[in-house]
Order: C-alpha cells, then sequence, then structure tokens
C-alpha cells in the first residue's frame, strides 16, 4: 500500500540543521500493523507526520497504492487525507467544546457526508467502541481512556484506508493502554492498515512488524513471529 | 457544518465570558460613539440635501479688501435674471434684525427670526405653508407665523382663512394679517419663525441698500467659475452705470462671488469654517476610537488564539481547508461585531440626549429615513475585517503537526504586532490625556483671565426703538435709574458678546487706518466697566460729546501712531472728531480675536441705530430690579412694548466659550473612552501574559523569588510599553495642541505638566491593572502549577 524511497527531512533553526529523516526506504503491505520504535528524537513522528501528508519532506517518494503524494498540492493533500487516513495522537486532540458524537462526526461533515447517513455511522462506531452513555459528554467529562476510545472512534467513522496512530497508549494506564491497542487490533483484523508510533514494546508486540529508527535511518526490521503465526 | 461551527463559537465564547464580555463591550462602547459622532456628520452636512435644487443653488456675495459678505443690493438680483439664461429663478430675502411682539386676545408671541422672502425664493427653497404656497398678487404680502406661534394666537381655530394680529406695544399697536401657519424646515439653511412672503422686495432701493440675501438658481451642468466672472464683470458695470464708482475710483474693490448651497451651513465663503474643522475634528476622533476598539478587539482575539491552535490541529488534519477555518472565524468574530452594533444602539440612545444638549441639535436613531440604516451594515463590515481579519490569519494558520503537539507559540511576528498594537492604543490615549489637560488649562485662562470689563450684572434689554439721539433716550435713562438697585444704563449699537459691528476708514496724524465704530451713549463705559487710560469719558457736561467728541482703544492709538492723543483730530464719514479719551483694550470678542482698533462715538452718521439697552444692576437687588422693570416697562420704554424681555450680558459672553466648552467636553468623553478601552485590553491581555508564565512564576518562586519581584518582572514589560507611547505622543500631542492653541490670540503657554500628569496617570495605571491582574498567579501554590508538567 505504502512505498516511501529515499525520504529525507531536515529541520532548520536559525543556528542548526537537524536531519529529521535521512534516506528511509519502507514498504507497508495492505493490511498491514506495523510499528515504529527508537529513542527519542530518532524521527519517527517525523515520519508518520509524512505519511499522514501533515509534514512535507525535503526530498524521497512517496507511493500511495500508485499514486505519488509528494508531489500534490496543499489542497490535494487535504482532500486525499480526508479520504484515506484516520489519525490517532497521544493527547487524544478532542475539541474542547463539542461532544462526543460531535467530535466523532467532526471528519464526515468535511468528507461532506449527508447528514442522516453521518448520524448513522456515528451512532454504529459509538456503539463498536462501547462509549454510548457518553455520546453527550464533553471530552473533559471523560476518562483517559474513555477520550481515547472517542479519538480511535473518530479516527475510523470514515473508514479510513489507513489509520496513523502516534503514542496512542502514551497519555493512559495499562488498562485503559491495553483496550486500545486490543481495539486497533480488532481494526487491523478487519483489514485496515494501521502504522503506530510506539516507546512501548509491549504495544509494539501488537503489530506484525517493528521497525525501528534511530538519527533518521531505518537501523533494524523485525517480524513479530508471535504475532504473524497468530495470524497465519 | 455551519452548525457545528457556531455551536464551537458559542461554547467558546461563553467559557470565557470576562474576555468576551471586554471585547465586545469595548467595541459596543467605541461604536456608540463613533455612531454619534457619524448622525451628527450626516446631520451637519445635509442641510438643505432634500431641496431638489440641492445642487443648483448658489449664494450671491461680495468680496471686500478685509472681508467677504453675503449681502448684496436689490438691483443686482433683477440684473442677473436679466443677462443670464443659465439662471432659472432668482430670489432675494431680508432677515429681520428684531424680536417683534405679535398678540392677540388670546396670546402674545415674539417672533425671533422674521424673514422677509420673495415668492421665488419661497419655490427655490420648497417653502410651502399649511395649504400650500400661494403667488401673491402684486404687491400683495403673505404672512405666515411658524404654527406653534398660530396655536398661542389662535387656540381654537380650526380653519384656515386669514386672521388679524397686532405687533409692537399695546400702546402703540401696528395690525396687519396673517395668512396662516408655517412648519419651518428646522434641518434648512433658511431657518425662520415668521415669514412675508411678496413678489418682490427692496423694489425701489439702489445699489447703496446692500441689505438683502440673493440666491440663484442654474441650470444643472452650469460651470459656475464662468457664471460666477461673468457676474462680477456685470455687477461692476451696474456700479459704474449707477455713479456708484467715482471716476478714478477702483472698480475692483468690490467684487461679487458664488457660494454653493451645500457650503453655506459650514463653511460659507462669508463667515468662519469653525464648524466645519470642528467637525472633521470631531469625526477623526470618533474614527479614531473606533480604531482603537478594533485593534483591542485584534489583540484579545489573537491573545485567546492558544486557545483555538487545537481545534484548527484537528480540523486541518481531517481535511479543513484553510479559507474554510478563516470564513469560521471571521463569521464568529461578525456575531461579535453584530451583537457589539446592537448594543451600542441601545449605548447610543442612551447618550443621545446629553449629546443633543452639548451640540444644539435633536438627532433621533429610531426613524424611518435614518441614513443609519445603509451605513450601519457597512459599519459592521469593516469593523468585522479590520478586527477579524488577522486574527482569522493568524487562527487559520496554525499548522497541525506543531500545535498538536501542544506547541501553541503564536510567531514573533505576532508578539511584535501584539505590542505594536498595544502601544498605539496608549498612544492614543496619552494624546487624548494631554490635550483634555491643555484644552482645560485654557479654558480656565478664559474665565480666570480679566477680560477688560465686566459684563456681571449687566442685563441686556430687548428692544426695537431706535435711541441714536442722546437728548431721545435721556428720559427712558432718567426712569430707569430712579429704579433702586440700579447703578448705571446705556445704549449702543451693538453688545460686546462678539458680535460684529461695522467699520469705517478713518485719518489721524496722516495716517489712514480702518476702524470697528461702536455708537455708544453716555455711561457707556461705566455700565460695563471699561478702564480708562487717559483723558476722560463721555459727559453730558461736555456740549460737544454729542456731536463730535470720540474715544479710541490703545489698539487704534498704536494703529494712528499718536504719541499724545488726547486734544488730536480723528476724521471720518465726514466728521472731525476730537479724541477726548483713550481707553484700554477690552477682549469683546472673546479670546480668539485680537483687539480691533475701534473708535466710540455718541455721534456717527455712518453708523447703526442704537438699539442695545444695557443695564447695570447692583448684584444684591437683582430680583428686585427686575420685577421693577418688569412692572414699569410699558411706562419706562412706551414704544417699545408691553413685554420686558431680558437677557444676562455675562451669559451672552459666555457663549463664545461655548464651542471651546464642546470640544472640552468631546476631549473629556475621548480621553475617557480610550483610557477605559486601553485598560480593558491591558486587562485581558495581562491575564494572558501571566497564564503564560504560570511555570516560570512557580519555578522562580520555589528559587527564592518573593512577591514583589514577581510583580515587577511581570510589570517590567508592561512598564516600558506605556513609556513608549509616552514618548511616542507627547511630541503629536505637543504639535496638535499648539496648533489648537494658535487659534487663540489670547493663550496659555504650554509646559510640561499636563506631559507627565499624562504620563503618570498611564503608568499608574497600567501597574494597577497588571498587578490585579497577575495577583492570582504570584499567590498561587508553585506546586500546583509545576503538577501538571
Amino acid at each position: 500500500m505504502i512505498t516511501i524511497e529515499n525520504l529525507e527531512k531536515v529541520y532548520k533553526t536559525e543556528e542548526i540543521e537537524t536531519t529529521a529523516l535521512n534516506g528511509i526506504n519502507l514498504h507497508v503491505a495492505t493490511g498491514e500493523f506495523v510499528s515504529i520504535m527508537g529513542p527519542s528524537g530518532c524521527g519517527k513522528s517525523t515520519l508518520l507526520n509524512v505519511m499522514g501528508l501533515l509534514d512535507k519532506p525535503e526530498s524521497g517518494s512517496y507511493k500511495f497504492i500508485d499514486t505519488e503524494l509528494l508531489t500534490l498540492n496543499d489542497r490535494e493533500r487535504s482532500n486525499f487525507r480526508k479520504r484515506n487516513m484516520g489519525f490517532v495522537f497521544q493527547n487524544f486532540n478532542l475539541i474542547d467544546e463539542l461532544t462526543v458524537f460531535e467530535n466523532i462526526e467532526l471528519p464526515l461533515i468535511y468528507n461532506k457526508v449527508p447528514a442522516g447517513e453521518r448520524k448513522k455511522l456515528v451512532n454504529e462506531i459509538i456503539g463498536r467502541m462501547n462509549i454510548v452513555n457518553r455520546s453527550g459528554h464533553f471530552p473533559q467529562q471523560l476518562s483517559g481512556g474513555q477520550q481515547q476510545r472517542v479519538a480511535v472512534a473518530r479516527a475510523l467513522v470514515t473508514k479510513p484506508k489507513l489509520v496513523l496512530a502516534d503514542e496512542p497508549t502514551g497519555n493512559l494506564d495499562s488498562t485503559h493502554g491495553n483496550e486500545v491497542m486490543e481495539l486497533l487490533c480488532e481494526l487491523n483484523e478487519t483489514g485496515t492498515t494501521i502504522v503506530m508510533v510506539t516507546h512501548s514494546s509491549h504495544d509494539a508486540s501488537f503489530s506484525n512488524r517493528i521497525i525501528n529508527l534511530k538519527d533518521g535511518h531505518v537501523i533494524s526490521e523485525k517480524i513479530n513471529k508471535g504475532k504473524t503465526e497468530e495470524l497465519i | 457544518m455551519f452548525k457545528l461551527n457556531l455551536k464551537i463559537a458559542l461554547r467558546n465564547l461563553w467559557k470565557n465570558k470576562g474576555i468576551t464580555a471586554i471585547n465586545v463591550g469595548g467595541l459596543s462602547i467605541a461604536l456608540a460613539a463613533f455612531i454619534l459622532v457619524m448622525m451628527y456628520f450626516t446631520y451637519e452636512t445635509s442641510f438643505d440635501k432634500k431641496n431638489p435644487n440641492y445642487d443648483n443653488i448658489y449664494v450671491v456675495g461680495r468680496t471686500f479688501p478685509d472681508f467677504k459678505t453675503n449681502f448684496t443690493p436689490p438691483p443686482l438680483a433683477k440684473a442677473i435674471k436679466e443677462a443670464f439664461a443659465e439662471v432659472v429663478a432668482v430670489g432675494k430675502m431680508k432677515p429681520s434684525g428684531f424680536e417683534f411682539a405679535a398678540f392677540t386676545d388670546q396670546g402674545t408671541v415674539f417672533t425671533k427670526k422674521q424673514l422677509f422672502m420673495e415668492y421665488e425664493a419661497a419655490k427655490m427653497f420648497n417653502i410651502i405653508p399649511e395649504g400650500g404656497l400661494e403667488k401673491p398678487n402684486g404687491t400683495e404680502t403673505f404672512y405666515y407665523l411658524s404654527k406653534p406661534y398660530m396655536q398661542t394666537l389662535y387656540p381654537n381655530k380650526t380653519d384656515n382663512k386669514p386672521e388679524i394680529v397686532s405687533f409692537g406695544s399695546k400702546a402703540e399697536p401696528m395690525s396687519g394679517q396673517v395668512k396662516g401657519s408655517i412648519v419651518p424646515n428646522p434641518h434648512s439653511n433658511i431657518s425662520f419663525d415668521a415669514v412675508s412672503i411678496v413678489n418682490e422686495i427692496g423694489a425701489g432701493e439702489s445699489y447703496g441698500y446692500p441689505n438683502y440675501y440673493t440666491y440663484i438658481q442654474v441650470k444643472p451642468g452650469t460651470d459656475i467659475a464662468t457664471l460666477e466672472s461673468k457676474i462680477n464683470t456685470l455687477y461692476q458695470a451696474e456700479l459704474k452705470k449707477n455713479g456708484m464708482i467715482e471716476e478714478g475710483e477702483n472698480a475692483t474693490v468690490t467684487t461679487a462671488f458664488l457660494d454653493p448651497l451645500k457650503n453655506q451651513h459650514l463653511r460659507p465663503k462669508a463667515g468662519n469654517d469653525a464648524n466645519y474643522k470642528v467637525l472633521i475634528a470631531l469625526s477623526l476622533l470618533g474614527f479614531a476610537i473606533l480604531i482603537i476598539a478594533c485593534i483591542n478587539f485584534t489583540n484579545l482575539s489573537i491573545a485567546q488564539a492558544t486557545k483555538r491552535a487545537k481545534e484548527v490541529g484537528v480540523k486541518k488534519v481531517m481535511g479543513a481547508f484553510r479559507y474554510q477555518l478563516t470564513a469560521q472565524f471571521l463569521i464568529e468574530i461578525l456575531v461579535q461585531c453584530f451583537i457589539a452594533t446592537l448594543l451600542s444602539l441601545v449605548i447610543a440612545e442612551i447618550i443621545l440626549p446629553q449629546f443633543n444638549r452639548l451640540f444644539l441639535v435633536d438627532l433621533t436613531i429610531w426613524q424611518i429615513d435614518n441614513d443609519l440604516i445603509w451605513q450601519l451594515p457597512i459599519i459592521l463590515v469593516f469593523i468585522t475585517l479590520i478586527a477579524g481579519y488577522y486574527p482569522a490569519m493568524v487562527l487559520s494558520g496554525f499548522k497541525p503537526v506543531a500545535v498538536l503537539k501542544g506547541n501553541f507559540q503564536t510567531s514573533r511576528q505576532t508578539y511584535w504586532l501584539r505590542n505594536s498594537l498595544l502601544v498605539t492604543q496608549f498612544s492614543v490615549a496619552v494624546i487624548f490625556i494631554t490635550g483634555l489637560l491643555i484644552i482645560n488649562s485654557q479654558l480656565k485662562y478664559m474665565r480666570t483671565q480679566d477680560v477688560g470689563f465686566n459684563p456681571n450684572q449687566v442685563l441686556r434689554v430687548k428692544n426695537i426703538v431706535y435711541f441714536n439721539d442722546p437728548e431721545k433716550f435721556a428720559p427712558i435713562k432718567e426712569k430707569i435709574l430712579k429704579v433702586p438697585g440700579v447703578k448705571a444704563t446705556t445704549v449702543a449699537n451693538i453688545l460686546p458678546d462678539g458680535s460684529e459691528t461695522g467699520s469705517n476708514g478713518y485719518t489721524a496724524n496722516g495716517t489712514q487706518a480702518s476702524l470697528d465704530f461702536i455708537d455708544v451713549d453716555y455711561d457707556y463705559f461705566e455700565t460695563l466697566d471699561i478702564k480708562l487710560k487717559e483723558g476722560r469719558l463721555f459727559s453730558a457736561e461736555f456740549k460737544g460729546d454729542a456731536q463730535n467728541a470720540a474715544i479710541l482703544n490703545e489698539a487704534a492709538v498704536a494703529r494712528f501712531g499718536l504719541k499724545d492723543p488726547i486734544g488730536k483730530v480723528v476724521r471720518g464719514c465726514n466728521t472731525d472728531y476730537t479724541i477726548v479719551g483713550v481707553i484700554k483694550d477690552f477682549k469683546a470678542n472673546g479670546f480668539e480675536k485680537a483687539v480691533e482698533p475701534s473708535i466710540y462715538s455718541i455721534n456717527n452718521p455712518c453708523g447703526n441705530g442704537k438699539t442695545e439697552i444695557m443695564i447695570k444692576v447692583d448684584e444684591n437687588q437683582m430680583a428686585a430690579v427686575l420685577a421693577t422693570l418688569k412692572a414699569n416697562w410699558k411706562d419706562i420704554n412706551k414704544r417699545d412694548g408691553d413685554n420686558f424681555r431680558y437677557e444676562f450680558l455675562d451669559e451672552m459672553y459666555g457663549k463664545l466659550f461655548k464651542k471651546q466648552e464642546q470640544l472640552q467636553s468631546v476631549f473629556f468623553a475621548a480621553a475617557m473612552l480610550t483610557i477605559l478601552i486601553a485598560i480593558l485590553g491591558l486587562f485581558a491581555f495581562a491575564k494572558y501574559i501571566t497564564n503564560g508564565r504560570i511555570k516560570e512564576i512557580a519555578v522562580r518562586k520555589i528559587l527564592g523569588a518573593n512577591d514583589l519581584q514577581i510583580f515587577k518582572l511581570l510589570n517590567t514589560s508592561f512598564f516600558y510599553m506605556v513609556m513608549i507611547a509616552n514618548i511616542i505622543s507627547w511630541p503629536l500631542a505637543y504639535i496638535l495642541t499648539k496648533k489648537w492653541l494658535e487659534t487663540f490670540v489670547y493663550r496659555v503657554d504650554i509646559s510640561a505638566l499636563p506631559f507627565i500628569i499624562s504620563g503618570l496617570i498611564t503608568v499608574l495605571l497600567t501597574i494597577v491593572t497588571v498587578t490585579l491582574q497577575a495577583r492570582a498567579a504570584v499567590k498561587a501554590n508553585p506546586v500546583n502549577a509545576l503538577k501538571y508538567e
């Protein structure tokens, strides 16, 4: 599904230049669940942002199925993103002024889904996520685990081909963290491709493949045997 | 999507109630001020605008070497009508200089402003009495009284038939016919409370009687410059033909000009444009206040921006385009501006009565044909763009990658913009405070400075009888002086209340000069307490005083360069006057004009009628004197009437200060408003800055900083900003106030004090505001601030 070649990304400030991605090559197959790991500052979040079209690299190629994405303009990127991708963040990033229902509904609105259809889709996912009785609440009224469920629901409601998760359990305790990871696995089992950035080997153990980054390079790739065998 | 955005907006505004209130409140107050100014501007610039001939009506005036006048001789109108095809109508008018009593058995009214008007002029100005404008036959006169007067004189009248009314005193009444009533347009240059409409006025009068206003209506598209020059040529030729210019005399001493109707109210050529300047200054002021409030809005919106950063980031991740977000924020700001506009109408309505009193107008907001109906939406869009464009761009420009990671820093550029906006606000506030202080000191100077005469306890009695001959006034004077409490009385052609008298050429010491002439009676200087410099005042003991004695003021003596003026001769108006005394200059025309070189005489063949009776009264007996005069007036001044009507001279003189007092009130309001808005802005801004530094405050406290040090830390940057604002605005305020002071001949010097005071006021207010706002953060337990790291 994703083919990345020779990706380079440099951050410039007034005094220093930091190479965040240094010739990354990467392939993610459809239906795969890939974890990206590495120490702080290794470029893993940058890579995720580039994959999510939130950031632009200096050079390289990024193909999604057969489309080259790095040549798209801002508007095309926005359009592509909203049709194909879902995001889950470490700090949830729910809009405080909107209720659970409204937060989940938001991406559907930007995808111009008619109101009746929206209601159906949101209710369906709320049911799946087990947060039915929270749909009228505001984010501050929920626990961290519940907030992340809402965030996942929001990422999934448009049925994206690719879900990008940036340390989805980073702000959660282990019980709620596991719940979220199980949710992602279920999702992956229904065919959604997932790329996740994480610090936690425990979380990474849920994925099919683990990619290790250091100083902007891919230093190792490991097939998660247990997981793969399980799948087989 | 709109619904969802609206929800976000409303919930956001509600969550930040305080700041929303400051934002919307500040804007609505400023907008209210602006709306009032705009209504006033519209009113003042639209006199006669509803007249269908508005653009084609001109006044014919005449230019003399040192002044211009709209008074023209009557034959000129006729000559213009006959000579130029592009002039479609010519009409003359003549004001009456007196208050006339009109009475019936049922009541008495006093017409204060009576106009004699030609039918043609009435038609030109759309003057329509009740029942329609009728053309008089031949020399017929149609006399109309204003509606309230008619109701007083004929309370039971229901028909439209003419009535007989008496004029003048009951002892010697004249009678005449009132054709009907009329409702004068208060929004016209032609104002009156009684009007006589005839076919022609001044019919037999020659070019030597320039006592009429001449209005012409031209064909649309007429080249006015050409017409003006043709009329001037005609005027010169007519003067020559009628023997008004002697051989060898320069014909171009007086020239004719045209002045459009639209200039008459605010900046007539024959008159001054002070009202126009005040109007322009006021409009700029209103605009400045509005801009400051918009700046405030911008500043607070940017300060609030970080709270919306996450929303922007999330929406962008989900595929929102920047323009959608820009539109969303602009609509949010539009909604706030709309609420502010509604509120401002309420505020304006509350202030309107005061405003109307101050500017002597009668403006109303709630009327159908109000220009506000189309002006308000334009203003709304304008302030939305001014206040909202930059915040909307900042907000919609957030990079999702950064903000979703929790990095809410706005750019350095925004930081600079915010600070410079704050400095701008305070600069304007400093200018207004300094201006107000200097206006106050000039007005105080004007109120306390010796004006050279004493208008207090002097009554001006309204009178229509001429007392040019002292012998004619003597019996009246005797009767007035018999009233206990009356100290002195006199009559003159003019009051020392800023009124313009005439001027003539006089020669003395081989020098010719133009002097203002004031025609007086005995005791003029005593009544007004004017100081004698040398010689003596007029006295009945000197028989010659009533014939050819003159008193000059210091300015006149200086003008002639007379060393030893007493006994010298001044020649003017075919009379040789002997100078018997010199008085000290006194400020009859207030502080704006220099004292004119003036000549005072009892006899002046070229002068005007003496009608202004002045009576100096003992301070403690004023009420009794007024009562006695009122009771006996018809015996004292038989021909004038049964109604003793008076004014206090000090109040009339005080009207000379009216314009400056208006300015003072406006500046007071403006200074208060700008300070209020700036402080409101600072209050919210300081909160934002303090909140952003909570962690820093906590760390410093843990490291041993005390409260005072923290307060100092938070205040420093604001202190510098306010100081910069002061330094920027001091020279500006100096230049502006100096320009204003230059409109006065007699004025105060600008001292450093007003500048220092406005500096102190702004610095003090800033420190108090910031300290109040920072208190919570400083007093909080530092552990709480760091716990959430």
